[in-house]
């Protein structure tokens, strides 16, 4: 009996010793299921894509011209496309209302796409599973992160940040299709091509989005010359290189200083800023 | 005189006896009365493992406590040691009670509904601390407890115990062996992914072909043609509710019966025809209190401890499919592995007959069998036809298994194994195992294994160069061709063909496998 009862507590003390190793480690082991079945969910998105998607949105994801925009695209994931659409919430929640609804028209941003969006979720009536759907979401979701880079590739080796000044150094020749890109790579777009004027943080850039009906272009090549201007711009292109670089040095009412980040001149090369320079000075 | 009177003996007895003896009085008291009879003394006098006084103020519990007058005061030692019982019907019972508890935590997390019951399993395993300890536990009792359950029947048919008096014991030990299969069954579905629908659907169709009441009774446990959000709820129900309520009855009436009959000797300790169990000498009693409660719980604790770490250190883990979908077959789906016989037995020819009658037949032989052979010896040497049945039943059971299992008579076309082999729908497979760097990006043929530029995809491409070499009779100058692109950043798409020639040029269709950098199947 003894020997029992000996043995017995060996195997009971062996017993809570492994359960607190457990314990000990459960944080970790929940995390990396998490990320494990995200893992897993991309996968099954990915065939769902393939099967349901593909045809319309490109096996790419790159969009087919007249049938369905693009999904591997900047705009959806910087926040332009929704914002035009009016929605408040989340990328993914946008990607997954649109997945499980379907669209009832076209947006009218996207005309030229006729074809409606089919509802996919067998909530709405349509064929699909709502943890499917959510596969497909993680699926597109998962472009996010090309998607925004890819307009700039990283930042080379050589890379010299451009600075706060507005003079030094002088800004090479500016093309305007790449200014417009990293407009969407940096995010601008979410602030200053707004529709909703009234809530945007940021001033719009073309006419129609400014309350006083005046494009960027032609608000700049004016303002420096205003009489309560505070800053130390002479021309429009330096007018707009300082309002990148040094946000706070006029802000024009009803706007707000300190919402716009000073972080541009650490952020953008020379070239970088002359693109979009170039591309804000065509817009209308 | 007052209506409402309250007396403390102990201030009483301090008074009298001064504080120290009074407080040791009440707990002598109190630990009787809990104990349902035994003091303090007893307890060290148990402690120091010296025999009782006579008479034994050990067996009181027995006669006053609930839960001690289940137990006898004592056994014949020789019932006591491995053989003949080998505990087998103690850890039955044990399991029954650990799978209730375990059964209780994962109720807490869990919802009878094919929207939300995959779900819950998936936050059950991330965000639930011990959600994967509990799960695996509970699982791990069920296969268990199943292959106790089927031991302790057999040991009981070795050792001759079936016999008079204890007929109805095995009876009821039957209808016990049922209701732990369907316990078992029931809680397949539950988790409602691939695994649950499709074993629980094979096995909804071999009681379907259940003449003039298979297609009603089907109906009633499915609530639908198909398994469904009915289905499901019904399942549940079964599972946690009405099967362990039957359970608990039956355990009652198993164990009243054993008890009433006594634990019958090992075969050759007493005379043919004799049984002596209820008649135990003074000296070869084996009191329950302490050494049969002792013995129980060092049974229990080992046993626990083996299953906690066969679920932690060990690797065990139950099993998680994708979620389940019934438009998607997965190819190979079997019954659980207690039903694969059945299984083994439907691919034998007509469902009516060998799906239902014929195992009908046997399970009810195996519930009268008792009462038919009536032999009165429990002897082995005296046993030898009813022996050598029995372990003719183990050897065709486990031949009608191997059969139930794909590697027998099952026609699917051999490209299509080949590539089922390296992504099986069912489990991860070798292929989704292997590391994301391992698998480069490019096009690869099966032949060349060899010379693939990593360990992983050699070992891959090693095992789809072995499947088709396997079937190089019927695929003829096989080439087995894999296609690795990166889609997205983190994910890969892996498609693999394999063409061969049989006339003409043939080419199975493509399997696309997606593999994501965190997947991690490894786990």
């Amino acid at each position: 009996m003894v020997t029992r009862v000996a043995l017995g507590t060996v195997f009971m003390v062996a017993t809570l010793m492994i359960v607190s190793f457990t314990a000990i480690d459960e944080p970790a082991r929940m995390a990396q299921f998490e990320s494990g079945y995200h893992g897993r969910s991309v996968e099954a998105g990915a065939a769902l894509y393939a099967n349901n998607c593909a045809t319309c949105h490109g096996p790419d994801g790159k969009g087919i011209a007249g049938r369905a925009p693009a999904l591997n695209a900047a705009d959806l994931y910087n926040g332009t496309r929704f914002r035009e659409m009016g929605w408040g919430g989340t990328t993914h929640d946008y990607v997954y209302g649109a997945i499980a609804g379907g669209r009832p028209r076209a947006s009218a941003a996207y005309a030229e796409y006729p074809q409606r969006m089919p509802t996919w979720s067998r909530d709405f009536g349509g064929p699909l599973r709502p943890d499917q759907v959510n596969n497909i979401v993680d699926f597109v979701m998962n472009w996010e992160e090309t998607a925004l880079l890819e307009v700039v590739a990283e930042k080379p080796s050589d890379f010299v940040a451009v600075g706060l000044d507005l003079k030094d150094p002088v800004l090479p020749a500016g093309d305007v299709a790449r200014g417009e890109k990293l407009t969407q790579t940096y995010g601008c777009v979410a602030c200053h091509m707004n529709p909703d004027m009234n809530a945007a943080p940021g001033p719009g850039w073309p006419a129609k989005y400014y309350s006083s009906g005046v494009s960027i272009a032609e608000r700049a090549a004016t303002r420096f010359t205003a009489a309560d201007y505070t800053g130390k711009a002479t021309s429009a292109e330096e007018y707009l290189r300082e309002s990148i670089v040094q946000t706070n040095v006029y802000v024009v009412a009803p706007y707000a200083a300190n919402i716009m980040p000073v972080i541009y001149g650490e952020q953008m090369a020379a070239q970088d800023l002359a693109d979009v320079i170039a591309y804000l000075q065509t817009i209308k | 005189m007052a209506l409402f009177k309250l007396h403390v003996p102990i201030l009483d007895d301090i008074k009298t006896k001064g504080w120290r003896s009074a407080l040791v009085t009440t707990v002598d008291q109190t630990v009787e009365r809990i104990t349902a009879g035994i003091n303090v003394g007893e307890i060290r006098s148990i402690l120091r493992g010296e025999a009782p006084k006579r008479p034994n103020p050990r067996v009181k519990p027995h006669a006053d406590g609930f839960w001690m007058h289940m137990r006898p005061t004592f056994f014949h030692e020789q019932v006591m040691s491995l053989y003949p019982t080998f505990r087998l019907g103690w850890l039955t019972t044990y399991m029954l009670v650990f799978e209730t508890i375990t059964g209780l935590f994962l109720m807490l997390w869990y919802t009878p509904s094919p929207d939300i019951a995959y779900t819950n399993m998936l936050s059950l395993l991330s965000n639930v601390p011990f959600g994967l300890f509990m799960r695996d536990l509970h699982r791990l009792g069920a296969e268990l407890m199943v292959m106790l359950v089927l031991l302790h029947m057999l040991r009981t048919f070795v050792t001759g115990s079936y016999k008079k008096p204890r007929q109805f014991t095995w009876f009821t030990g039957g209808v016990l062996l049922l209701l732990t299969m369907f316990l078992s069954f029931s809680g397949y579905l539950l988790p409602w992914d691939q695994l649950a629908l499709w074993a629980v659907t094979i096995g909804a169709s071999m009681a379907e072909a259940t003449p003039v009441v298979g297609r009603e009774v089907n109906l009633l446990v499915r609530g639908g043609a198909d398994i469904g959000a009915n289905g499901l709820l019904r399942f549940y129900l079964l599972h946690v509710f009405a099967l362990p309520l039957i359970a608990f009855i039956f355990v009652g009436v198993h164990y009243y019966k054993v008890i009433i009959h006594g634990h019958s000797l090992p075969p050759g300790a007493e005379k043919v025809g004799e049984d002596t169990a209820r008649k135990v000498p003074m000296e070869r009693r084996l009191y329950f209190l302490p050494d049969v409660m002792t013995r129980e719980l060092f049974w229990t604790v080992g046993w626990l401890a083996l299953m906690v770490f066969m679920v932690t250190w060990g690797g065990w883990h139950a099993p998680l499919e994708p979620h389940a979908d019934s438009q998607i077959t997965p190819l190979h789906t079997t019954a659980p592995w207690y039903f694969l016989w059945l299984q083994g037995l439907l691919k034998l020819g007509d469902k009516v007959f060998f799906g239902v009658i014929l195992p009908g037949i046997l399970s009810g032989l195996l519930f009268v069998m008792p009462y038919l052979e009536v032999g009165p010896s429990r002897r082995y040497a005296d046993r030898r036809i009813g022996l050598s049945i029995a372990a003719l039943t183990i050897v065709i059971m486990s031949v009608l298994t191997f059969m139930g299992t794909p590697y027998y008579g099952v026609s699917s076309s051999p490209d299509q194994e080949v590539l089922t082999t390296l992504a099986p729908q069912t489990h991860p497979g070798l292929l989704r195992g292997t590391a994301y760097d391992e698998l480069p990006v490019g096009e690869w043929v099966a032949s060349g294994w060899n010379n693939a530029p990593s360990q992983g995809l050699q070992a891959v491409l090693e095992l789809y160069n072995r499947e088709i070499e396997r079937y190089s009779d019927q695929l003829l100058n096989a080439k087995g061709k894999m296609s690795i692109t990166e889609i997205q950043a983190g994910l890969k798409q892996v498609t693999m063909q394999v063409e061969w020639e049989d006339n003409g040029a043939h080419a199975s269709e493509p399997v696309t496998v997606y593999l994501h950098r965190d997947s991690d199947y490894e786990h």
